[in-house]
């Protein structure tokens, strides 16, 4: 019998609403729809104002990834004024951005994400007792442990901008503010104690052991060769996740994009992935190829979105956003638009960051399983490990003995655009000025890419298609779901709600609630 | 050490009171001690603004907490940490904020208060807020707000 199921994704404060809904038949999804259910309109706010305007109000865009969004404006102005900021700035820019990712991966990996696993779907789960025991809301030990931790990290963004939240420090050329020693020093003591926490209660190891594990097997090994591997988050994600078989779910398109991120200074000893100048580096994997990005590549459909409809796709810096809201008729489902990369859906996030940067685990990960809610999972919960050694030697290096501003000519006329990795993946602001002002601007978050509903081609999204196949054991508590679309790191929160084939509701539960 | 937190979205239409509040406790002359804080959607991010001070006053847009018909009233903290049953998302406000704080602050707890603000509010609401705020803070310079028991 066909079933549909709603994963409601409602939203009070930061990004937008959310509702999934998935097709059930024989317990099986058979077809699933993303809808963006609010109009945003920041595109409409800044027309008409000053250039630098953008520093303040796309910040607002999302409570939780602000300071990717003052990042990504930064550099938009950067590109338009041809400013160069000076090392140092680069390298304040980069620490606030790998502060943000390291609260948000724990907080999401051990406070969003584990949290289904002491959901009562699990209660003959071998490991079910040791989940709540674990991540039971305001009471479990990690999840208490994670609370305390996390706390702090983002000071770092306050006493490298001055202030926080609503930093607003970068800025065309560098960054408005002068780090003393004493700064540099406070966050050294922060990123270290940040670092311990890590170390002792997630990985289990140091980080330079878990670096070490570079393949499936070697990921068994590192499971087996330790209680305190295996009895860290991370084991107990690995142990959980595939006995509930988080490895067979939530495959997706299998193109992954990453708009790259954290430039490394000329003058830094911290050596990236590749020779691409960057931590996080830029390219589209899909398949066997890993290809350089081309921002001139990026197109947005609306067909199935409420906007007045254009051909095919376009470019960020031809793109329209004129509401035209149809309701539920037809062919358009959602706010959202449907961000297209040479034509393919395009997953992006902390795997596409790693398989991109061609990390051997997760090459091989995919290689063998293809992708998955595990995989994707994993790849969020380590990125940290990645982070923490550059952010030390960064906060090491830096000296201010260039300065932290370079010399900005007035902004004149123009187009430019600025890319990052934000904590939850491909993050775009296209900018057009014209008299001055701001004509145009395009905003493209990571949730536009996984939660995009269908091209004009009639293509899914990346989250639509990772729901397709999955097995659904209860309806009423499709927790299933709720994993894959958590693996994803929405930038909302889920509730789910079950729908009969004559739209009766049967019944609601919530998705990472108390179990 | 005390503090105002405004929190809201100024960009949201229907969030916007807290900040509002914000720029007019900006404004005034405020006593030795007290600091006004911009928490704009800081959510969990907050915690750290509750260390190291012994009393707290939010500032927040509420809806269905108070009486049709008030427009700024106290709410009583223990009620709206009770209203965070579920975990940790994307949404976690106030009420989580609240809830995780006694279990997670490396400073003993500071105590709380809370001013809501319902519906349209025009110049009038927001100065009321305002002082109110300061009221609840322990302020006796303070002029007395409209308000409901909590």
């Amino acid at each position: 019998m066909a079933t549909s199921i709603t994963i409601d994704v409602p939203l009070n404060r930061v990004e937008g609403d959310l509702e999934i809904r998935a097709q059930i038949e024989d317990g099986v999804v058979t077809d699933a729809w993303a809808a963006g259910t609010m109009f945003r309109g920041f595109e409409t706010i800044l027309r008409g104002r000053a250039p630098m305007d953008a520093l303040v109000i796309t910040p607002r865009i999302c409570g939780l990834c602000s300071t990717a969004h003052l990042a990504v404006a930064a550099l938009a102005l950067d590109a338009l004024s041809g400013a160069v900021p000076p090392p140092d700035a680069t390298r304040v820019r980069n620490l606030a951005l790998m502060a943000e990712h390291f609260q948000n991966d724990v907080r999401h990996g051990l406070l969003m994400f584990a949290v289904d696993f002491a959901n009562p779907a699990y209660a003959k789960h071998s490991l079910y007792r040791e989940a709540v025991e674990r991540y039971q809301p305001f009471a479990g030990s990690s999840a208490l442990g994670t609370l305390r931790a996390s706390k702090r990290i983002l000071e770092i963004v306050a006493i490298l901008g001055g202030q926080w939240p609503h930093s607003a420090y970068m800025v065309p050329g560098g960054v408005a503010c002068v780090p003393a020693p004493t700064d540099l020093m406070l966050c050294r003591q922060i990123l270290q104690q940040a670092r311990l926490w890590y170390e002792s209660q997630v990985l289990g190891c140091t980080v330079e052991r878990w670096q070490r594990v570079d393949s499936a097997a070697a990921l068994d090994a590192w499971l087996a060769e330790s209680p305190a591997h295996a009895n860290s988050d991370l084991g107990f994600l690995l142990r959980f996740g595939r006995e509930a078989g988080l490895e067979r779910t939530g495959a997706g398109p299998g193109n992954f994009l990453c708009f790259g991120a954290l430039p490394i200074p000329a003058d830094s000893a911290v050596r990236g992935p590749t020779s691409s100048g960057f931590l996080v580096p830029a390219g589209f994997v899909h398949g066997a190829l890993n290809e350089p990005f081309d921002q001139a590549e990026v197109v947005e459909h609306v067909s199935h979105s409420w906007y007045e409809d254009y051909r095919g796709g376009k470019h960020p810096f031809h793109g329209e956003t004129k509401p035209n809201a149809t309701g539920r008729d037809g062919t358009k489902y959602s706010w959202a638009k449907a961000p297209r990369y040479r034509r393919k859906p395009s997953e992006t996030g902390p795997l596409a960051e790693a398989l991109v940067a061609a990390f051997p685990l997760f090459v091989d990960l995919v290689a063998k399983l293809g992708p998955n809610t595990l995989t994707r999972q994993l790849a969020r919960l380590v990125r940290p490990a990645t982070l923490l050694g550059a952010m030390d030697t960064w906060l090491t290096e830096t000296t201010g003995e260039e300065g932290f501003l370079a010399a900005v000519e007035p902004i004149e006329d123009g187009e430019g655009f600025g890319t990052t990795q934000a904590s939850r993946g491909a993050l775009g602001h296209w900018i057009k000025v014209e008299g001055g002002q701001i004509s145009h601007y395009q905003v493209i978050t990571p949730t536009a890419w996984n939660a995009s509903p269908r091209d004009s081609e009639g293509v899914r999204g990346p989250l639509e298609e990772a729901l397709v196949g999955t097995r659904v054991a209860d309806p009423e508590n499709p927790v299933e779901l709720g994993h894959v679309v958590r693996s994803f790191d929405p930038c909302l929160v889920c509730s789910v709600h079950t729908i009969g084939p004559d739209d009766r509701p049967l019944g609601r539960v919530v998705v990472g609630g108390s179990p | 050490m005390r503090r105002i937190i405004c929190l809201g979205n100024a960009l949201f239409e229907g969030d916007d009171a807290g900040p509002k509040v914000f720029a007019l406790l900006s404004a005034r002359a405020l006593p030795e001690g007290v600091e006004v804080i911009d928490g704009g959607l800081g959510g969990l991010g907050l915690l750290r603004f509750l260390e190291g001070t012994e009393r707290v006053v939010f500032v927040d847009s509420t809806v269905g907490l108070a009486p049709p018909d008030a427009d700024v009233v106290t709410l009583d903290p223990a009620r709206v940490a009770a209203l965070a049953s579920s975990g940790f998302d994307h949404a976690a406000g106030l009420p989580y904020l609240l809830k995780a704080m006694p279990l997670v602050l490396d400073t003993p707890t500071p105590s709380i208060g809370i001013v809501g603000i319902q519906g349209a509010h025009g110049r009038d609401v927001l100065e009321r807020a305002a002082t109110l705020a300061l009221r609840l803070l322990g302020e006796p310079s303070a002029t007395r707000g409209t308000e409901v028991p909590s």
